[in-house]
């Protein structure tokens, strides 16, 4: 992995805050991993560890929600979903992140 | 013939690479992956967020191969 350290580092440091917003990696590893190093290349690309699976719009007024952990910009979304949008993140109690699909928020009938 | 399956992705989400080999089996129409379409993919759907699956005149945002495979089906 190219931007190994990076990424443990990425990691360490969110685990506490998204912690303290009930959240947790997801015990998908591989899919933390890959999402992780995304980030990584994202940061040292475009300047920030923005979320792999939401679009910049080069306004920083948006950009910057979307910014990992991005879930308090999100949090009616997130919750309904009890997942992040890319996957990164799961409610607390969640063990099978299988069962929990990406759902937009226009069709949750939550703000995005 | 059936209406083209149009994919926008992002190259560093990995829910946009399972909506591609989903339809791999599909006609994909070309250029399915890039930044400069994100603009279009919002007028579309109203979201920022990736994949947005376009099938015919229906739109679909996030990873959800029930609803493709559905789409699918009332398009064959």
């Amino acid at each position: 992995m190219a931007h190994e350290a990076r990424s443990a580092a990425l990691r360490e440091f969110f685990t506490p805050l998204v912690g303290a917003l009930g959240y947790k990696f997801t015990p998908d590893t591989e899919l933390a991993d890959f999402l992780l190093e995304q980030e990584a290349v994202l940061e040292e690309n475009k300047g920030a560890p923005y979320c792999p699976c939401q679009g910049r719009t080069r306004t920083r007024e948006h950009d910057m929600t979307i910014v990992c952990p991005c879930i308090p910009y999100h949090r009616a979304h997130f919750d309904a979903m009890r997942r992040c949008w890319c996957g990164l993140f799961v409610h607390l109690d969640v063990t099978d992140p299988a069962v929990l699909p990406q759902i937009a928020a226009s069709e949750l009938g939550v703000e995005e | 013939m059936s209406d083209p399956v149009f994919v926008y992705s992002l190259s560093t989400c990995p829910w946009c690479r399972k909506a591609k080999e989903y339809f791999a089996d599909v006609d994909l129409l070309p250029d399915d992956e890039s930044d400069r379409l994100a603009d279009e993919a919002y007028s579309l759907s109203g979201s920022r967020a990736f994949p947005v699956v376009k099938i015919g005149g229906e739109v679909i945002v996030g990873y959800a191969p029930e609803r493709f495979a559905v789409l699918l089906e009332t398009q064959a």
